[in-house]
């Protein structure tokens, strides 16, 4: 058995799992952490749409 | 070493009035966490992602943990991504990449030793998918060493 995902798929399942563990990992409080969390996985999303379009406009 | 209470004397005056207490435990740090060998909290850590919270009693994280490093693992193993080997052969860099990655797989700990006993051995194959596989369980160890520097940091005291 072999899943076959591609550069995208992978990359939000990544940000989502780094960031859950990320948050878990760093703050004190349940609300702290939920919030991190949030903010760890929008930074993942914003890099990565800003360097696919970066890359989309630079190779056309 | 924060098991007992620090007293410090006011020099000047000697007055035992001005004695205070400071807490056993750093500000901001409980002393909720059951007294744990850092040491062996560690090593459960490793060998069993959330393991350390577990033993802790940081139950709810421990669960989390486990599930999320187990996860990526998983992700990484049904992607057929090759495991890392250390090699003494290539260049610098390669050889670098080789022991990292291998240092990185070998962190998911039971999950990696488990996957071997068992036979995975999936061939270098090219191919993106099996490459991202092989960076996932590299991902998955690493997010376990996270794991282990927080599980010490609660057996410590350094934070709750």
């Amino acid at each position: 058995m072999q899943i076959s995902v591609d550069h995208f798929e992978l990359s939000i399942i990544f940000a989502l799992l780094v960031s859950i563990v990320l948050g878990l990992v760093t703050k004190r409080t349940n609300r702290e952490r939920v919030h991190y969390a949030a903010y760890c996985f929008g930074c993942f999303m914003l890099a990565l749409f800003s360097i696919g379009w970066f890359m989309r406009v630079l190779h056309g | 070493m924060w098991d007992f209470p620090i007293v410090i004397h006011a020099f000047a005056s000697h007055d035992p009035a001005k004695i205070k207490m400071m807490p056993a435990v750093p500000a901001g740090a409980s002393a909720s966490a059951p007294l744990r060998s850092p040491f062996l909290t560690v090593i459960l850590a490793w060998l069993i992602p959330g393991g350390g919270h577990f033993l802790l009693r940081r139950r709810g994280r421990a669960a989390i943990l486990f599930c999320v490093v187990l996860a990526t693992f998983l992700i990484g193993v049904l992607m057929r991504g090759p495991l890392f080997q250390p090699s003494a052969a290539g260049d610098v860099l390669s050889r670098l990449i080789q022991y990292g990655g291998f240092i990185g797989d070998l962190a998911t700990g039971l999950c990696y030793f488990v996957s071997v006993w068992l036979g995975y051995a999936p061939p270098d194959q090219a191919g993106h998918t099996p490459e991202y596989g092989s960076k996932i369980i590299v991902a998955a160890g690493l997010l376990n060493i996270l794991a282990m520097v927080d599980a010490y940091e609660i057996a410590t005291r350094q934070k709750d």
